[in-house]
């Protein structure tokens, strides 16, 4: 028999393989380590459906919005009809608390992978980062709602940041080795694992939240710093 | 802990701290439904989790308790959601053929480490394939139930998926190749099957 097509091969991520396709498994090394892969990858779907992530929506925006069609009572706190997505300024406290999440996340990631030389922090950020942000900027907040407010801008704030520093930052850039990027990225891989299982447990914790979008964003970092130190041929398109 | 049929029927009183209860036990799994099908746009991914819920508050007095909360409003997420792509025509040629090269399996000198995730590597794919993807794969919904969804036939969305994994096998070989003691080595893996 000929090797299963990549169609098949497919398929047999999660069909059982008719006795004949079993028996050239049985028999065909590449067959089977196909059929391995597309099983692994069918796993891995079957894990995201349990991962959750940070909110999109805000419930006062959502409650407002109830309310503006009578659907329910206008909130009491606030009976205008708001936007879900405030995003075109940060007020001050909210960029100070960026900041802290940024300082926090950065530590974390510093200290998980200690001993790689490449990193552009080390261990003097983790000793000291909290102690950095004097207490007179320290955000302040009259209500819940107010700190609710200024974490998810923080964490759209960091998101996006992450996402500029990917892109653009260029520092330690060819300075590493394949070796020392794959490195950092298992370390980085195992982080997110870690926080990914605690966010199941309390989806809402700011701490957790912000190593887990911090690594994530690391991660992309890592990624593209990777890239650019491997041979032509093994380069990836984008990211 | 309070049983959630009660806090639904809270809700469907009106009771916002009920309706604020049912946000923050299950946000972080709908919205991330959204997220996931909307793909790299968090601005129209917000906006459509912000109609989902609104939706599933206006739907609530439908809500029977046949199924878990959750299960009801994640299908009503998945519903919107699609129905918001079609209006910003994201969906409108779901049946488009995945491109040829989809189903290729590259040699290995070609693979590298082209998606950190599955959420990247399905943003690679084609709307339509990368939607049956998540629907059968991630979201657990069978090809029967896709094809209703999408209006295509089962085949359509069997082919659609055995595609979309081919490519995704390769954008995650790093990922889905090697056992854990041997991964990132590319040198070190197999050389998969041409065909």
């Amino acid at each position: 028999m000929s090797h299963l097509s990549t169609d098949r091969l497919a398929a047999l991520g999660d069909e059982a393989p008719t006795p004949v396709e079993a028996a050239h498994l049985a028999a065909c090394e590449a067959c089977a380590r196909e059929q391995a892969a597309y099983r692994a990858l069918v796993t891995m779907a079957h894990e995201e459906r349990g991962a959750i992530g940070i909110p999109l929506t805000r419930f006062e925006a959502i409650a407002s919005a109830l309310a503006a069609e009578q659907v329910v009572a206008a909130p009491a706190a606030r009976a205008t009809h708001r936007r879900a997505r405030p995003r075109t300024f940060l007020r001050t406290p909210m960029r100070a608390a960026a900041g802290i999440l940024l300082l926090a996340g950065s530590a974390m990631v510093g200290r998980v992978s200690a001993g790689a030389a490449t990193l552009p922090f080390g261990e003097r950020t983790v000793a000291t980062a909290p102690a950095t942000v004097p207490r007179a900027d320290a955000p302040s907040f009259a209500s819940l709602e107010q700190a609710r407010d200024a974490q998810l801008h923080s964490e759209a704030l960091y998101q996006q940041a992450a996402a500029y520093l990917a892109e653009h930052d260029t520092t330690g850039v060819g300075e590493g080795s394949p070796v020392a990027y794959r490195s950092r990225l298992a370390a980085l891989d195992q982080v997110i694992s870690t926080t990914r299982q605690a966010m199941r447990q309390a989806p809402h914790d700011p701490v957790i939240n912000g190593y887990y979008l911090t690594t994530l964003g690391q991660r992309e970092a890592t990624l593209r710093q990777l890239n650019t130190v491997l041979p032509a041929s093994l380069r990836a398109n984008s990211f | 802990m309070e049983n959630e049929q009660l806090t639904v029927q809270r809700a469907l009183a009106g009771d916002q701290a009920a309706m604020r209860a049912l946000w923050t036990r299950h946000a972080p799994h709908v919205d991330v439904v959204v997220r996931r099908l909307v793909g790299h746009d968090p601005d129209l991914a917000a906006d459509i989790a912000q109609e989902v819920w609104i939706q599933i508050f206006r739907a609530l007095p439908s809500f029977r308790g046949d199924a878990q909360f959750g299960t009801w409003a994640h299908r009503i997420a998945v519903n919107r959601t699609l129905n918001a792509l079609r209006r910003t025509k994201r969906m409108a040629s779901v049946e488009v053929d995945v491109e040829d090269d989809t189903a290729s399996v590259e040699p290995e000198g070609e693979r590298a480490l082209l998606a950190a995730s599955i959420e990247e590597a399905a943003a690679k794919l084609s709307p339509g394939a990368r939607t049956v993807f998540l629907l059968h794969d991630v979201e657990g919904y069978t090809h029967e139930e896709i094809a209703a969804e999408l209006g295509i036939t089962a085949g359509g969305s069997k082919s659609q998926l055995f595609k979309a994994r081919a490519k995704l096998r390769v954008l995650l070989a790093h990922l889905v190749d090697a056992p854990a003691n041997t991964r990132f080595k590319p040198e070190s893996s197999h050389v998969a099957p041409l065909y």
